[in-house]
């Protein structure tokens, strides 16, 4: 078996441990999962550096056929290419992450533990799959765990109506997007749904304008949905602000990003004509996303309800790297995917721990926390100025990147992502710092303490570690994922569309 | 590009890879003080100033061996794509020398003043740990060589600058100017950003050598785009150098420590707009161009713009200053003053083809002015944090290296001979006389009030009776503070004699009207040595040189300041209360408060993103998400109420339904 099948599988391995040991065993339970997280985290990591740019596209390949008949080709088919290494590493960090942030949960721990792993586990596998069937069904197996969890071990008098909204919108986000695929299996008269077979098959025969029309907007609302496209992104903030820690963090920074790898690997490479005409759409939605999302932000009272608001913003980069449908474009994006992956883990990690410590996430009621956390309270610092785009963290790295490769082609797109990344995240940022970390400490805070011990503080160090590594080192991830969005754009952006893509750069130049 | 920055083969190794160094040195300091020395004060205070120190002789060795072709470090390639290769690089040339030996110096001074100033402060290795942070940041713009790389150390500064604001964050104050300064910053840096865009857009490079060769070149390449490049560069320092109307973050900006005001708010980082736009000078000297929408500029260029901001700013500041009663919001005020001379001096400097004074004075400057700060940080400290000129009061006696040092700094700001400030404020007022004579006329008049506010700040502070019970008990600050203040005096008196306008002059290529001609002796082989050597000579020249330049500006200048001494010595000469209120009515008020422009902030701007914010959440709650949510709810609810009722466990019913289902599909297969 190699490498990435056991990375996919030793969550779920794990999960299925957890459900032989008796419920009050709860040091065993936490232990696997633990130890269940670390052993991913390894192999997370093995695969990051084992996968090798120069090599062929797909790597660590495992083919298990499942439905051969001559009309429709299943099999589970898992491989990485150097985004989805890039994934995998960061979805592993974050899971080993949410299991350890975690300790504080009591009730009903094994089931958490186990929902927690199928989700870890259904994430790796959605990253590392290349057959198209098979993504969809892990991404749903982590989907279903995050609405049982909020509904079960949420928090806040909302949590039922969350738990509730995030469902219908995430599965009808789903069904349009399984549309889509159905659509693409059955038009492109391709016999599988297997990704490099497609690739090959639309290679020698492209699918026709008018279902590119159609099966586009499909993926791409579809999609677009899950990640949290303006507007069919109003179940994301209320859905984390009621979620335990463990899920916003795996639903936030890693799920979505399902969402993105699908828009990346398969609307793009396989409808260049769709790319054509959806994605002068997707840069004005984009927009709602960094200006709209980032307004909301700044209402918010609720710091949950603020972070939420905010990732949504930063998804708004993803959307416009995408739209940009360019090299430097893409790269961004990708980089905007992973740091964005460890930013909204982090701020979601750091309210759990000042919801379990203060009671309450009320931007109102909290304050001069820094003096009586300095480890977290530095911790929240850094993630919120890596929130606003400071240089030295790696979403600095994706966003600037982003606005350099949609400046030719989009620059009133960009110069609204300069505004709403600069400063409008400036300023809900620096109120949250503001209000929650300095100033003085109210009467009823007296009591809150900071993370001592090494192991409480690991998962914070792990991802604000991953988060510097990334800025001050984004090449790491960019050399490993260059062939690919090279490949991408050149099947996104042929030759004859790329006329229309240089016309539409001289408009721009010409109108500035 | 080749001929432009050599490599270093000329000097044999790659010498100019120190510049890694004094770089890294104040971060590794920093990043080993936060981690290993926390709870270590002496530890942390040695292990910062080695640091800065290592720098500092770093940059001297690196000065003697900086000829007339800048060079570059080995760069490191921080995020390659195709298409797009940001590095970070260094670029060594006489200017990045010349600006990272005045940030060591300054820095490195007051690290030894923090060590007494912080004394009793807990978090007495953080501050520390943090001035590293910023010295490093600050010293990346200084050293970059590429305009991203600019950008990400630019952001740097402001968060460093932003967490030594707020570094006594228990005071809400405190925190709110922190928050302020680094959101104005960051509306600047929004334009910067932009700005970078567009220059990289049209010239295919951020590198500062390559863009440079590329417009002396061909310098239509930005062809209509040129003034707004221009412009939204020069809104990042308009954001740094708090340039009007983003002036309002940097008086609130002393809640910080005062040996953060002194470092960041008075020497450096507001000095690092004035440096920025020396470095895209280039900017600024190519043709004016504009697109059709802003066509009534004509051939207006955006030097010119920069030029008259830069008069404004000083102009109102100085007049903001006159009506200020807390001593380091007056001297706030006074930098603001002084970064309008640079920037005026710079943009107008476009026309003549050289920045150089606008740098000169930023050198001279950020001596006196951290002196000065210094200086007020020592009073504050002896009047147990009192801040009040009024309430201070005969402290000349108390405190006599304090006052002496003072005097000095006070004398080199408001341009009096011999001292340094003299020779620069020479410079830009000679500029402003050449290129624009109307503005002028405003940097004199700003000269007047400048020593007008001064005088009157060391006339109720220092000389006068004691006025309150702090004041009476002020003794004299540890050694520790006044060594640093005695240091700096010597610079503040004397940097001019030194051939500084020359180097100056010269790292622009020396073409220039602007420095090169205070010192007449030839030659541009300024190394170390050489510059020992001929210091003697050209004291003598330097001394008197302004007054045989350009008579009419070096005699305004001292005209300015005696009258504004005069002025402040009939005003306050005989000490008591503030005669100028009652005098100037609506204007003093006016003034004291600031012209009310953080009130228009506070009233129009902040508002009008916070209603944008309330309409967007609006919708968001009640057109998004309910329209969405609920209608697809309400149609979900609808259906399965109306299967409800077919649910009714009534066999007549069922069996009804059943034999119509039937006839349906009878129907549709038959038919």
């Amino acid at each position: 078996m190699n490498l990435t099948t056991s990375l996919v599988l030793t969550p779920l391995v794990a999960a299925f441990l957890v459900l032989w040991v008796p419920g009050s065993f709860r040091v065993v339970t936490r232990g696997i999962a633990l130890l269940a997280g670390l052993v991913t985290l390894a192999m997370g990591v093995a695969v990051f550096l084992k996968f090798d740019p120069a090599g062929p596209q797909y790597q660590m390949e495992t083919l298990i056929p499942w439905v051969s008949s001559s009309a429709l080709r299943l099999g589970l088919h898992l491989g990485v290419d150097g985004v989805g290494a890039s994934m995998l590493l960061v979805t592993a960090l974050v899971g080993f992450s949410a299991i350890a942030v975690s300790w504080n949960v009591e009730r009903q721990s094994k089931l958490f533990y186990i929902l927690l792993l199928v989700m870890l586990g259904g994430a790796l596998g959605a990253f590392a799959s290349l057959d198209l069937f098979f993504f969809y069904f892990f991404n749903e197996l982590a989907l279903v765990p995050t609405f049982i969890m909020i509904g079960v071990w949420g928090t806040g008098d909302g949590k039922d109506y969350a738990a509730f909204k995030i469902t219908l919108y995430l599965t009808a986000g789903a069904l349009v997007a399984l549309a889509g695929l159905i659509g693409l299996y059955t038009l492109s008269g391709a016999s599988s749904l297997d990704l490099v077979e497609l690739q090959k098959h639309v290679a020698k025969t492209p699918l026709p304008a008018g279902v590119q029309a159609w099966v586009f907007p499909c993926l791409l609302f579809g999609f677009g949905t899950l990640v949290g496209l303006w507007p069919f992104h109003s179940w994301a903030p209320e859905g984390y602000g009621s979620a335990p820690a463990a899920t916003a963090m795996m639903h936030a920074g890693i799920l979505k990003k399902a969402g993105l790898l699908a828009l990346v690997r398969v609307a793009l490479p396989l409808m260049p004509e769709g790319v054509e005409r959806w994605m002068p759409v997707l840069a004005v939605l984009c927009v709602g996303n960094l200006l709209w999302c980032g307004f909301t932000a700044m209402r918010q009272r609720d710091l949950n309800l603020l972070v939420g608001h905010s990732s949504l913003a930063h998804m708004g980069f993803a959307f416009l790297g995408i739209a940009s449908a360019s090299v430097v474009g893409l790269t961004g994006t990708v980089l905007v995917m992973v740091s964005h992956a460890l930013l909204a883990a982090l701020s979601f990690a750091l309210t759990g721990w000042l919801r379990h410590q203060a009671g309450t996430l009320d931007i109102d009621k909290l304050g001069g926390l820094l003096a009586r956390m300095p480890f977290v309270g530095a911790v929240m610092v850094m993630c919120f100025m890596a929130g606003c785009g400071l240089p030295g963290f790696g979403n600095f790295a994706g966003e600037a990147t982003v606005m350099f490769g949609a400046w030719k082609a989009l620059p009133w797109v960009v110069v609204a992502a300069a505004w709403g990344g600069l400063i409008i995240g400036g300023v809900y940022m620096l109120r949250a710092i503001r209000s929650v970390l300095h100033g003085k400490l109210p009467d009823e805070l007296q009591g809150v303490t900071d993370a001592t011990s090494a192991w409480r503080r690991l998962p914070f160090a792990l991802m604000v570690g991953g988060l510097l590594f990334l800025g001050i080192f984004p090449s790491t991830v960019t050399r490993r994922v260059e062939p690919e969005v090279a490949r991408v754009v050149k099947l996104a952006r042929p030759p004859a569309a790329k006329a229309g893509g240089a016309g539409g750069v001289a408009a721009a130049d010409s109108g500035r | 590009m080749e001929a432009h920055v050599t490599t270093a083969a000329a000097s044999g190794a790659k010498l100019q890879d120190l510049a890694w160094m004094v770089l890294a040195s104040p971060l590794l300091c920093g990043v080993g003080t936060w981690f290993f020395a926390r709870r270590l004060r002496g530890l942390s205070a040695g292990l910062n100033i080695f640091g800065i120190l290592l720098s500092l002789l770093l940059s001297v060795i690196l000065l003697g061996t900086t000829g007339d072709h800048p060079v570059a470090a080995t760069p490191f390639h921080w995020l390659p794509i195709p298409g797009l290769d940001f590095t970070i690089g260094l670029q060594v040339d006489r200017l990045s020398v010349l600006m990272s030996l005045v940030v060591t110096v300054v820095a490195s001074l007051v690290m030894v003043y923090s060590t007494a100033y912080m004394h009793e402060d807990a978090s007495f290795s953080r501050f520390f740990a943090l001035l590293s942070l910023f010295v490093f940041s600050m010293l990346g713009i200084v050293l970059a060589d590429n305009l991203v790389m600019v950008f990400a150390f630019w952001e740097l500064v402001g968060v460093s600058s932003y967490l030594l604001i707020g570094f006594w964050h228990r005071k809400p104050e405190a925190g709110d100017a922190a928050k302020k300064a680094f959101l104005t910053n960051r509306i600047g840096d929004f334009g910067f950003l932009l700005g970078i865009l567009v220059v990289w857009s049209a010239a295919g490079t951020v590198n500062l050598g390559e863009l440079e060769a590329k417009l002396h070149a061909q310098p239509g390449l930005l062809g209509s785009m040129a003034g707004v490049a221009g412009l939204l560069v020069f809104m990042g320092a308009m954001g740094k150098s708090a340039q009007f109307p983003l002036h309002v973050w940097l008086p609130d900006a002393m809640e910080g420590p005062t040996p953060v005001s002194a470092l960041i708010h008075a020497a450096t980082m507001v000095a690092a707009g004035v440096y920025m736009l020396c470095r895209v000078f280039f900017l600024y000297t190519v043709p004016a161009g504009w697109p059709e929408a802003l066509g009534f500029m004509g051939s207006i260029g955006a030097g010119m713009i920069l030029g008259h901001v830069g008069a404004l700013t000083a102009l109102l500041a100085a007049l903001m200053a006159v009506q200020q009663d807390d001593i380091k919001r007056i001297l706030a005020y006074s930098t603001l003053s002084q970064l309008g001379y640079m920037v005026m001096a710079v943009g107008l400097g476009a026309a003549e083809g050289t920045p150089a004074s606008g740098l000169f004075h930023l050198v001279t400057h950020a001596f006196f002015k951290a002196m000065l700060f210094l200086g007020a940080g020592s009073v504050i400290h002896a009047c147990h944090h009192e801040q009040d000129i009024w309430k201070m009061g005969g402290l000349r006696k108390k405190m006599p290296v304090t006052f002496w040092t003072f005097v000095v700094g006070t004398l080199a700001l408001v341009g009096f001979p011999p001292f340094s400030g003299f020779y620069s404020k020479d410079e830009v007022l000679a500029t402003a006389l050449h290129v624009a004579p109307p503005l002028f006329f405003v940097a004199v008049g700003v000269a007047i009030l400048t020593t007008f506010y001064m005088g009157r700040l060391v006339l109720v502070a220092f000389l006068g009776e004691a006025r309150s019970e702090s004041a009476s008990h002020a003794q004299e600050s540890p050694r520790a503070m006044t060594w640093p203040l005695r240091v700096l005096a010597v610079p503040s008196v004397a940097l001019a004699w030194f051939p500084l306008a020359e180097h100056i002059g010269a790292a622009f290529g020396g073409h220039g009207h602007g420095a090169a001609h205070v010192v007449t002796s030839g030659g541009s082989e300024v190394g170390l040595m050489p510059l020992l050597g001929r210091v003697f000579g050209a004291i003598d020249a330097a001394v008197l040189g302004p007054f045989n330049h350009n008579t009419m500006a070096a005699t305004f200048g001292m005209f300015a300041a005696l009258l504004g001494g005069s002025l402040a010595w009939a005003c306050y000469g005989r000490g008591g209360s503030d005669p100028l209120p009652a005098r100037l009515g609506g204007w003093a008020r006016l003034m004291r408060n600031k012209f009310y422009l953080d009130e228009i902030y506070s009233g129009v701007v902040i508002p009008v993103h916070d209603v944008l914010a309330m309409l967007f959440s609006w919708a968001d709650r009640w057109l998004i998400s309910g329209l969405a949510l609920r209608g697809l709810h309400g149609s979900v609810e609808l259906a399965g109420r109306a299967l409800r009722l077919v649910q009714s466990g009534n066999l007549q019913t069922y069996s009804f339904l059943f034999a119509a289902g039937l006839a349906i599909v009878a129907w549709f297969f038959l038919r």
